[in-house]
Formats: C-alpha cells, structure tokens, sequence
C-alpha cells in the first residue's frame, strides 16, 4: 500500500540533438496548415498542372497514342525548355498565393502575444526560428514548383531516351534554381511582413501590393519616362527576366508588344534584376533582425 | 553551499544610458527575492541573466558557467515566467507548453508527458485543451509557470507571478512556490513588488536600487526577534495606563485605536505588563516582539547612502 | 436643503446583463464618504459595479445614484466622478502631460488652469520629472501614476479605482495608500478594487465583498467579521506550555477547538467569544503559570473573511 505524492522534479533525460530544433517549428506549424481543409484542397489543385504537364508530355513521347485519339499532325507540342519556361511561370503564381494566404499567419501569432522571450529563453535561437519558419514555406511551396518539375523532368527522359537527359540537363538546373529563388524571395518577403503588420489580412494584402501594385507603378514610371528602369520595383518582371535567361529562352516582351520600337522594349541589364533580388532579399532579413527581438529598448 | 548567481561587475548598457552599473556579488539561496523600485534594474538583471541583453563590461556566472559564453547550454536549465502576457493565442494549452518544451530540449514524448505532469501541478484540469487565447487571466498566470517548469529547469526565473491574481489564486500560487523551492537542487528568482510575496517565499533578497545594489540580505538571519520591542493592541486603553507603564521604566508610544508600542527596560515581564493592565481594566488583544520584517530592510536600502560604494555589497 | 442621499452613492435594486451573461445581480448598496474597499473574485462583477457607477454603463434594471446625480445628466455626472481604470492603454504619441492636460481641457477648463491642475496631480504622483516623456517609454508604474493623477485631476468627489496598485514598486504604492487614505479623509468617496487584501484592508474604513455578481457581505471589517458566525474567531497564542493552556481552555465553553503548532510552541484556538477569551488569558499569565511569547487575532481581517465567505471558488478550472 502507498499514497502518492506528486512533486516538481528537475528533467535529467536525455536531450534532443542541437540542430534538429528548428524542425520542430516546421511541425508543428505543418500539422496545424494540414488541419485546414481548405488548404489542402488548395494544395491538390495546384498539383494539376502537374498532372496536365505530365499528360502532354506522355502525349507527346507517344504518336501512337496521339493517333489512336485522333489527334492530326506530327507536330506536337515541343517539351523543352520553353515548356519547362511557362510551366514554371504558371506554377510561381500558385505558389504565391499559397504564401499569401500562409505566409503572414507563421511569425505575428508569435509577435501579437509577445511569445517571443519564451523561443529565445530557450537554447534556441533568432537564426533558427527563421530557418525553422522559412522551412514551411520552403517545403510546401517545393511540393508545387520544383519537385513535382523535376519528375516531369525525368518522365520526359525516360520516354525520349538517348541521351536526352544529360543533353537537357540545364533544363533542370534552371528548374531548380529557378524555383528555390522564387520561392527564398516570396518566403522572406512573406516572413517580414509577417513579423511587421499585425493583422494577417492587411499582411496578406500588402503581399499583393507589392507585386501588382509596384508593378503598375513601374509601368506608368516607364510610360512616363519613356524608359525602363521602372521595372526595378516589378518584382514579377525582374523574375521572368532572370528564368528566362536560366532557361535560354528569349524574354517575353508580349508586355510592351505595341511598341516594338520603343526604347522600353529594351530589357532591364540582368546583373540589375540579380542585383533587385538580392536587394529584397537583404531588406527583409533587416526587417526581420529588426523586429524579432526578445526585448525592444524604447527610448 | 555553491553560489547560484554570481555577478562580476555586472555593467549592461541599453541605448545610452548604464542601466545596472558595475553589480558585484553571489545569491546561494533556495529562493532569492529581487526587489527594488521602478527603474532599478531589475527587469533588466533578468534580461541579462537569461541573455536578452549582452553585459558591456563583467559577467555573471549562472551554476559556475559564464553567461557570455555559455549562455545558449545554461538556457536549458533556465525557465522564465515572463511578467506579460505570453503565449501563442492559437494552440491550446497543452500544445503550447508541449512546444515550449520540445524547445526545450527534450523529446517529443517526454515532452508531451511533462506537459501533463505540469498542468497537474500548477492546477489545470480541463482547461488545458482549450486555445489559450480563451483563458483568464489567473489561468494564463498558471499556464505561464506551466510552461516555465515544463521542460525541469534547475533556475526559475519568476517575474510578478501573482499579478493579478485573485486571493485564493494567489494564495495557491504561492503555496505552490514554496513546493518548488522545497525540491532538492532547485533555486528560483522571484521579482516582485509584493513584499508579503517575497516574504512568504524567499530566504534570500536581493534589492536594487539606481543600478546597483542596495542591499543584499539573507532573510533567515535578518529577521531575527528584538526583545526589547514590543506591540500591543489593547481594547479600553487609557493614558492611565500608559502612565502605569512608565512607572515601570517602559518607554510608552501610543498610536491611536489602543495600539501601543513599548521599549522595554532590562529584566521586565510580560507577566508585569499584564498586571499593568489588569490594574487598567485594559484588556490586551495583540501583543508581539518586533521582527525586522523585509518591509524594514526595504525601507532602510531605500534610504540614500552616506559615502555608501556603488556597489553596495555585503 | 441637501439630501441625505447627495452624499451617497446608491445602488437600488441594479442588476446588469450583457446579454445572457451575468454581471451583477439584485444589487442593493449605499457608499458613504471614506475609503471602501471592493473585494472579490475575477469575474464576481467588481467591473462591472465600477462601470455603473462611473456612468460608462445603463443597468438593465433598477437604479444608480451618484451623489444625487445619474450619467443622464453628463454635465454634473462626470465632473463629479473620477475612473482609474485597470486597463494600460493610451494614446499614441502622447507625452504624459499631454495626457491629463487635454483630458482637463475636454472638460472645459480654460489653458492656465488646466496646466494649473496638471502639474498639480503630477506633483501628487510624484512624476513631475518624467511628464514630458512619452507614455510609450514609461514602465508599468509609471504608466499608472499618470492614470491615477488624470482621475483625479478635476478633483473629482467621487474616486473609483480599479487594481491603482498594480505595478507600483513598494514606495509608491506606500504613497498611493497614503495618498487614498488622506482623500477619503477629505471627505471624497473613494472606491478601490484590489486583490491585495491585507494593503485595502489597513486604510479601507468599509468593505464590499462581491461574488458571481451578487453581494456577500458589506460594513465595516470587524463587524462583518463578527458576523460570520459560522467560523468562531481564531486566536493564536505563543507561549511555552501549550499543553497547559489548552488543558485550561477546554474547561471553558466558548472554545471550540484548540490546536497545538508544530513546534510545540504554541497554539491556534477558536472561540465564540473572543471577549472572553482574552479575559482568560490574562487570568492564566497573571496566575504565573505560563510565560507567553505573542497573542495575535488569526483571521480578523479581509483576508480571511474573503475566505470564508467566497471560499476559493473560481479557482481550479
């Protein structure tokens, strides 16, 4: 017989390796987006072009089957680099707003009820909490640019054989890196303005202001100027300049087609737009020194 | 008994102003009290103990290690119960206390099963399933401390735990306090403006005063009884009976509501006193020795010092 | 001729409701000049009494009288009422003299004398030095110093103050007692709400204890304290024969239960008449059979009383 009492103890286990901690962050923060229905219904629809790109390239690889539903012509549509081009362009714009509608709730739950000090009391730091918000976004948005590209990427060598892959291997790099910095630059910006604006509505909406509002700015900038730098602030133009020189593919300027003898057809120096990126880049990372702190100092 | 906090010359400066100017001494106690008024530092001692702000010259050591270099390993015997609200509105209070653990260090099971353990012992039932943002205030208090003790630090730090709390809750609070500090090889810090929590709670105190170091006095031996003081609080108390006691070589005070404070000469007995007021038709409802109680210690590290050194240590 | 009632705040059958949700039921109180203190659980609708009688809220039944005057009269109502709130919220931007001069000034004083009266709660406050610093830089207790100096800034008659103690560092909330005290003894009806029961109780010359909306008890401490009969009155008593004192108290018949400390020092009785009580205790030490270190009331106070009567409800969820 024995009654028990039950007192505080001190923990004395064992511990959970260092750098692993930021994982936890990406857990439990996908545990609570995947209990939402409607985001994963989102996620679904964003793998169609998957499922369609895959569709025309299994077409595309395969006449006789183009023939048996009646489809005329030899000519099909080419799956090269302009393919892997629009599809990527196609798929940036979901990704977008799957940040737009994730990105501004990840930091502010943290920031609106102060939640802060109790991360940074822990062995935890500044760096890791970002790494470990970021790797949301990382990993969601990976889910529905570059991963599901790249098997596309692999079912197009298989049916082409002969060496196929290794002649188009820049097709793949360019998906890669195309996508990871589409994704690092939403990420950040997402992941600033989270940590600034309190109201994840107001953080969403800025989100689109700054790409398609900015955007008109530069536009009207140029108009107005009869030049091209207003594209600096059009973050959407200063990306498809950069996939379309990853990808070889000459830039679209369908933008300005009216004028094809204007000066602004001219397109921005591409060091510039990698100058841009970067630029934002580096601005949101300031942003985000700034605000996640574990005591603000007022003067 | 090794020293907990050691301060080296602790100097921390925000901005431009030298918020705690040159804090040099070592805390051993079980519970160690940090008072002081507003502006003193104290906030900003914690801050700096738990890291939040880089010392500008010296250190402080926490169990032995340099909180300039070790500071990232000593977190994980740290817990902070925060004086603001604190929490993640969204998640429930399991799930948050569990997060914070995990944080903390530990596994995901032993993370989730601490967890429990602390809600059980702060005093959550079924509460703890629902979204933080739906709690009270005295149950953010406690899911607060849940989240402090969670993860098994060896060094708590408490700020302003029972602000706002109603009576009982307070009172619980503290009893559950004085169990923690009761464990084997725990030490807790507690800032508070509360000088009957720190008190109740606390064997050692700190206070600070300006930047620096106005006191630092172990409460046990501080508090020892003065027999040559006493209190009474009588019912029917006269001048009379004042002038009985003067016979009787006391030195009499009278404060109004027959509340008397005696001095009392060598070899006296309270028998003597009785009798005094027997002859008074007095009857005596209260009577004690003085204790110098913390409120006394406060009041005199309050006092400006005469050439006192800035750093004020024992 | 002045009423009696124009001195009083009165409280005549008020029940409030937000919707279906209690905030006070039934309520029937009169408030006379002095310090009172309120008293009671989170959510036992101390806020909510608070409200009603600085006109912020209608009850939905019965009335509330403030000296005489309801908020249907906003002119007289609100220069005659002062509301320290427990909420820390300012506007952006402002300094804290700003703060209290312009609140004076919406109430219709002219410049001068509404820096006249600014620097006069400041300097009451002691936060003279750090008026023109922004609210936003102040600590907690500075933030409720400037609160209290606005609420009593038109020198109101009527003071409500919610949780005024919160945050204040030892001293100033010595002198913000001091100062509470010395007001009720102006003549103002000053109404504090603390949880800090044993700092209310030592300058509170009545008390209201409030619970799930209803009041429990109301008057002075000592006599409500009589009241209670349910628990007899608590006397501790150090001396070095505990065993010898209760062998002696028990053969009376107002103890009710006698219990011997710890350390065998001393013991905790309880009797039904303390009067009496006492009376013994003087018999036995002036016998000379025992020598006693300390006699001391264990639950004539707020604190205990609070206990009784509300118990700790509210508590464990």
């Amino acid at each position: 017989m024995a009654v028990y009492k039950r007192n505080y103890k001190p923990y004395s286990g064992e511990l959970t390796a260092n750098w692993t901690r930021f994982l936890i962050l990406p857990r439990y923060s996908l545990a609570k987006i995947f209990d939402s229905k409607l985001l994963v219904g989102f996620l679904v629809v964003c793998l169609i072009p998957f499922l369609v790109s895959a569709t025309l390239i299994y077409l595309s690889g395969n006449p006789a089957v183009r023939t048996l539903l009646g489809m005329q012509g030899a000519n099909f549509i080419g799956i090269n680099n302009t393919f892997f081009y629009y599809l990527l362009r196609f798929q940036s714009s979901l990704a977008f707003l799957i940040t737009a509608w994730i990105g501004p709730g990840l930091v502010s739950p943290d920031l609106t009820n102060n939640a802060l000090p109790l991360y940074l009391c822990r062995p935890f730091s500044r760096t890791e909490y970002v790494l470990g918000k970021i790797s949301v976004l990382f990993f969601l948005l990976s889910l529905i640019t570059w991963i599901p590209d790249i098997f596309l990427f692999l079912l197009q060598a298989e049916l082409e054989g002969n060496g196929w892959l290794i002649a188009n291997l820049p097709i793949a790099r360019a998906i890669v890196l195309g996508s990871l910095l589409w994704i690092t630059v939403i990420s950040l910006l997402a992941l600033a303005l989270s940590a600034w604006v309190k109201w994840r509505i107001a953080a969403s909406g800025l989100m689109f202001a700054i790409f398609f509002v900015a955007a008109g700015f530069g536009e009207a900038f140029n108009a107005v100027l009869r030049t091209y730098w207003g594209h600096t602030i059009n973050l959407v133009y200063v990306m498809n300049l950069i996939w379309a020189d990853l990808f070889g593919v000459p830039m679209n300027i369908s933008i300005n087609r009216r004028m094809m003898d204007d000066p602004r057809t001219m397109t921005l120096p591409l060091g510039f737009a990698w100058l841009v990126l970067i630029g934002v880049c580096g601005v949101c990372l300031l942003l985000l020194n700034r605000r996640l702190q574990a005591k603000e100092v007022i003067r | 008994m090794r020293p907990v906090i050691e301060l080296e010359n602790l100097e921390v400066v925000l901005g431009t102003r030298t918020i705690l100017k040159g804090l040099h001494g070592s805390l051993r106690g079980r519970a160690i009290g940090l008072l002081g008024p507003n502006g003193a530092g104290k906030s900003t001692l914690i801050n700096t103990l738990l890291g939040f702000h880089a010392p500008s010259s010296g250190t402080a050591r926490l169990f032995g290690r340099d909180i300039r270099t070790d500071i990232q390993s000593l977190r994980r015997l740290i817990g902070y119960m925060p004086e603001n609200d604190s929490f993640i509105g969204d998640m429930s209070g399991v799930r948050f206390v569990r997060y914070m653990a995990e944080l903390a260090g530990l596994p995901p099971n032993e993370a989730m099963e601490r967890a429990h353990e602390a809600f059980f012992y702060v005093g959550l039932g079924e509460a703890r399933y629902r979204d933080l943002n739906g709690y009270s205030l005295g149950m953010k208090q406690l899911a607060k401390l849940a989240q402090a003790i969670a993860h098994g630090p060896k060094l708590l730090f408490l700020d302003e735990p029972t602000n706002g709390l109603d009576p009982p809750a307070r009172a619980r609070m503290i009893n559950l306090i004085r169990e923690i500090r009761g464990t084997e090889d725990m030490h807790i810090v507690l800032s508070s403006h509360l000088l009957r929590d720190v008190e109740e709670c606390c064997d050692e105190v700190l206070i600070l005063k300006d930047g620096c170091i106005a006191a630092l006095s172990n409460l046990e031996e501080e508090r020892k009884t003065n027999k040559k003081f006493l209190e009474l609080e009588t019912a029917g108390a006269d001048p009379a009976f004042t002038t009985t006691l003067e016979q009787l070589a006391c030195e009499c005070a009278s404060f109004g509501n027959g509340k008397l404070r005696l001095i009392l000469p060598e070899g006296i007995r309270i028998q003597q006193i009785y009798a005094a007021a027997a002859e008074n038709g007095v009857q005596i409802r209260r009577m004690n020795y003085r204790r110098d109680s913390l409120e006394d210690i406060f009041l005199k590290a309050m006092q400006p010092a005469v050439g006192a050194a800035a750093n004020g240590s024992l | 001729m002045a009423h009696a009632t124009d001195r009083l705040i009165v409280f005549e059958n008020v029940s409030k409701f937000y919707g279906d949700v209690l905030g006070v039921n039934r309520i029937n109180l009169t408030i006379g000049p002095g310090v009172t203190s309120l008293v009671g659980p989170n959510g036992s609708g101390k806020t909510t009494l608070m409200n009603l009688m600085t006109g912020l809220i209608w009850p939905t039944k019965g009335y509330c009288r403030v000296l005489g005057l309801t908020a249907h009269d906003p002119e007289r109502f609100f220069r005659v009422v002062g509301y320290c709130t427990q909420f820390d919220s300012f506007a952006k931007g402002l300094t804290g003299r700003e703060f209290i001069y312009d609140s004076l000034r919406l109430y219709g004083l002219n410049a001068q004398e509404a820096t006249v009266r600014t620097n006069e709660s400041l300097e009451r406050v002691n936060m003279m030095d750090a008026a023109d610093r922004k609210v936003a830089a102040y600590s907690k207790g500075m933030r409720q110093r400037v609160r209290l100096a606005q609420s009593i800034s038109h020198h109101p008659k009527v003071l409500v103050l919610d949780e005024p103690l919160n945050g204040l560092d030892p001293m100033a909330r010595a002198e913000s007692m001091a100062l509470f005290s010395a007001l009720g003894k102006e003549g103002l009806h000053v109404v504090i709400s603390s949880h800090i029961l044993h700092e209310v109780d030592r300058i509170s010359d009545q008390v209201i204890l409030l619970n799930s909306g209803y009041v429990v008890a109301e008057g002075q401490i000592h006599g409500v304290r009589d009241e209670v009969k349910e628990h007899p009155m608590q006397i501790m008593v150090r001396c070095s024969n505990p065993g010898l004192l209760a062998a002696k108290l028990f053969a009376q018949d107002h103890i009710v239960e006698a219990k011997i400390h710890d350390d065998r020092k001393g013991l905790l009785a309880r009797t039904r008449d303390a009067d009496r009580f006492y009376s013994l205790l003087h018999q036995i030490v002036l016998e000379g059979e025992l020598e006693i270190d300390a006699v001391a009331p264990a639950d004539d106070d707020v604190n205990s009383v609070y206990r009784y009567l509300i118990g700790s409800e509210g508590a464990t969820v």
